[in-house]
């Protein structure tokens, strides 16, 4: 009983991780149709410069984390007006290739730039265990999934109660009509990119502080991401959260009582299964969009 | 007339490109990761490797030829590992082969240097049946997990007086091979095995596997792990509070481990071959060298790096001409002075003589607390 309070916990805490690195995948590719291979790159991007503003810059974690959304909102808005732009309206494929090519040129200047060893970035909490119902958490970990929760929500609320979500909104269903009502179309395509970007960031320097930075870590990240993203249907928060959930919990489950070694397979499992049943994922909002 | 003059023309030529080739480089072939889970420890053989070869053609180089080291990215992986060692046969055409880190990578290229009759020398592979597969032209100048797990499990079993033992190992021919022979050996010395699992590399939750380890109530646990992997295994275990004895193999001595598991790594076991705190001549002469060249110490691959590197050149000196024939003749009667041991090879290419060093992280450097040396296999 006791080990699987524990199993259920570390679920949780790795899912709503995963949910956490998705977030930026799943925002871009439901609001702008844009498959962003880049996706771990930008949320390795996030770990490596948070190293260099806690270690180098010696800031504390949250003015390094300022400083990580200030430098990744403009390097997203820039990624977005000078590359993504020049692929609009050419369909999926010119992105996805974009996006790779990008990826490749990321991974190689940031291996270039602080090599292969893994970086520490310091984290906002002192280390420490914390006790639910018999489960060990620690605080660093319980700050990641409130940050997570907090991120999510005000991602949420930005895009459905603000008038930038609504020109964002408006933008997406149809640019010619909100460019007519008075819009700038070119404007919130890269504010949207530039959102996604830091949501990614903040993740990565994040969970950088749990785990540690690593320069090649972009492959890995994107695939899981890719993952939750399926399950949860694209572009849905609420599906983003589930499908996080749903993927470390079944993890953690089947790496406790059947065999750790083959975790990875499980959540390929999940996603054929869900991809038969429910073709475009748990929260699909297809019907929204003809 | 225009016959003599034709004679005396080709003759010249041949001189000229005879000059040419006495000036060119002698090319070694390195196929190392340097990018995925364990770049940082392919980097820290490719460190130590061209340590070895700077020292070399400082010297002169060999056989009055500058050595040069032609370094490609088999990410540890089959694949790439071949694609790189084809391209560094045919393309640099070069007459002995380095690498490829990883077991199943190596394993992978093993048959093409068989097949193009080039030999391949392996200063990391350690998985124990390498060296079983009848090849002619392999050679491996690293510990096995057999020679280690003969070594270390009596220590561990008598020194460390444990019952009950854990094992935990990275998903591949190395990982398993060396929970396997762990295991087997321990077992003979009526240790009991509590749980064998394995993680995928670069894997960065640890949690689940962490809380099953607890439940095995094991008091003793055993890890075959890299740096990055296992360092955060490391960091995670201190988080959930378990006291389990913690002894591993791998890159579990390296300075780079030591920084980013920093206080995590108080107290644990390595069975390592390589310390930067052996005690002897030769090996504080090659971590003043590598200090100065590095601004840190040598790790286990850095040392690998550098004794591969030497052993090939000695080779190629003892053979009088690069080719890759006679360089594998010489590879046989290698009797190497390392800083950590003596190394030579049986007729199997299996290399032996090295030191076994069980070392404590205390204060986040490798303290020996006893080694052996490694006897014919």
């Amino acid at each position: 009983m006791q080990t699987l309070l524990q199993f259920v916990a570390n679920g949780v805490v790795v899912g709503a991780f995963y949910a956490l690195s998705a977030l930026g995948l799943t925002l871009i590719l439901g609001l702008m149709r844009v498959v962003n291979f880049a996706h771990g790159e930008f949320y390795m991007l996030g770990g490596i410069l948070g190293w260099w503003t806690t270690s180098r810059l010696g800031l504390d974690f949250f003015s390094g984390l300022a400083l990580v959304i200030v430098v990744m909102g403009a390097f997203g808005w820039l990624v977005d007006r000078l590359l993504i732009e020049r692929v609009r309206d050419q369909g999926e494929e010119a992105g996805i290739l974009l996006t790779i090519g990008l990826a490749i040129f990321l991974s190689n200047t940031a291996l270039l730039t602080v090599g292969t060893t893994p970086l520490k970035v310091e984290g906002p909490m002192a280390p420490g265990a914390v006790f639910i119902a018999g489960a060990v958490v620690t605080k660093a970990r319980i700050f990641a999934v409130l940050t997570c929760a907090v991120l999510m929500a005000a991602s949420w609320l930005l895009i459905n109660r603000t008038r930038l979500g609504a020109a964002m909104r408006a933008t997406f269903q149809d640019p010619m009509a909100a460019q007519l009502a008075g819009i700038r179309a070119s404007n919130i395509y890269a504010c949207t990119f530039a959102l996604g970007t830091v949501i990614t960031a903040t993740a990565g320097m994040l969970l950088a502080s749990i785990y540690s930075a690593q320069v090649s870590i972009g492959g890995l990240v994107s695939l899981k991401a890719f993952v939750v993203v399926i399950l949860g249907g694209m572009g849905s928060f609420a599906g983003a959260i589930v499908g996080g959930l749903l993927l470390g919990l079944t993890e953690a489950l089947w790496g406790g009582y059947v065999a750790s070694g083959w975790v990875d397979i499980i959540g390929f499992l999940l996603v054929i299964v869900i991809l038969v049943f429910r073709p475009y994922g748990l929260f699909s909002r297809r019907s929204e969009r003809a | 007339m225009s016959k003599f003059r034709g004679a005396f023309l080709s003759a010249a030529l041949l001189a000229a490109i005879g000059c040419a080739q006495a000036q060119e480089t002698i090319k070694v072939g390195v196929v190392q990761p340097l990018t995925g889970s364990v770049a940082d420890n392919g980097m820290a053989f490719v460190n130590g490797a061209k340590l070895a070869v700077a020292k070399q053609n400082a010297a002169g180089g060999v056989l009055g030829r500058k050595i040069e080291l032609v370094i490609e990215d088999g990410q540890c992986q089959p694949a790439p590992s071949v694609s790189a060692a084809q391209k560094l046969l045919d393309r640099d055409k070069v007459p002995v082969l380095v690498g490829a880190f990883c077991s199943s990578a190596t394993a992978a290229v093993m048959p093409i240097a068989e097949q193009r009759h080039v030999p391949l020398l392996t200063g990391v592979s350690s998985k124990a049946d390498l060296t079983d597969k009848g090849m002619k032209y392999f050679f491996r100048s690293a510990e096995t997990d057999r020679v280690m797990s003969l070594t270390f499990s009596k220590i561990l079993a008598e020194k460390l007086q444990l019952k009950n033992v854990a094992y935990i190992g990275v998903n591949d021919d190395w990982g398993r091979g060396s929970v396997e022979d762990f295991a087997n050996e321990m077992q003979r010395l009526g240790v009991k095995t509590a749980m064998k699992e394995y993680y995928e590399h670069g894997t960065t939750d640890y949690y689940t596997l962490l809380t099953k380890l607890q439940a095995s109530k094991a008091d003793g646990v055993f890890v075959a792990a890299e740096t990055q992997d296992g360092s955060i295994l490391v960091k995670q275990f201190k988080e959930l509070g378990l006291t389990t004895k913690l002894f591993g193999v791998g890159s579990w001595a390296t300075p780079e481990f030591a920084k980013l598991a920093g206080s995590a790594a108080e107290g644990i076991y390595a069975a390592v071959p390589y310390a930067s705190s052996i005690p002897t001549d030769l090996n504080k002469d090659f971590v003043n060298r590598y200090a100065a060249a590095y601004k840190s110490k040598p790790g286990k691959y850095s040392a690998a790096g550098y004794n591969a590197l030497n052993i090939v050149m000695q080779a190629i000196g003892r053979a009088g001409k690069a080719e890759p024939q006679a360089i594998r003749d010489a590879l046989y009667k290698t009797d190497y002075a390392a800083p950590n041991g003596h190394y030579r090879f049986t007729d199997k290419g299996e290399g032996y003589g090295y030191d076994a060093v069980l070392v404590q992280l205390k204060g986040g450097e490798p303290v020996v607390v006893t080694m052996t040396e490694a006897g014919k296999p």
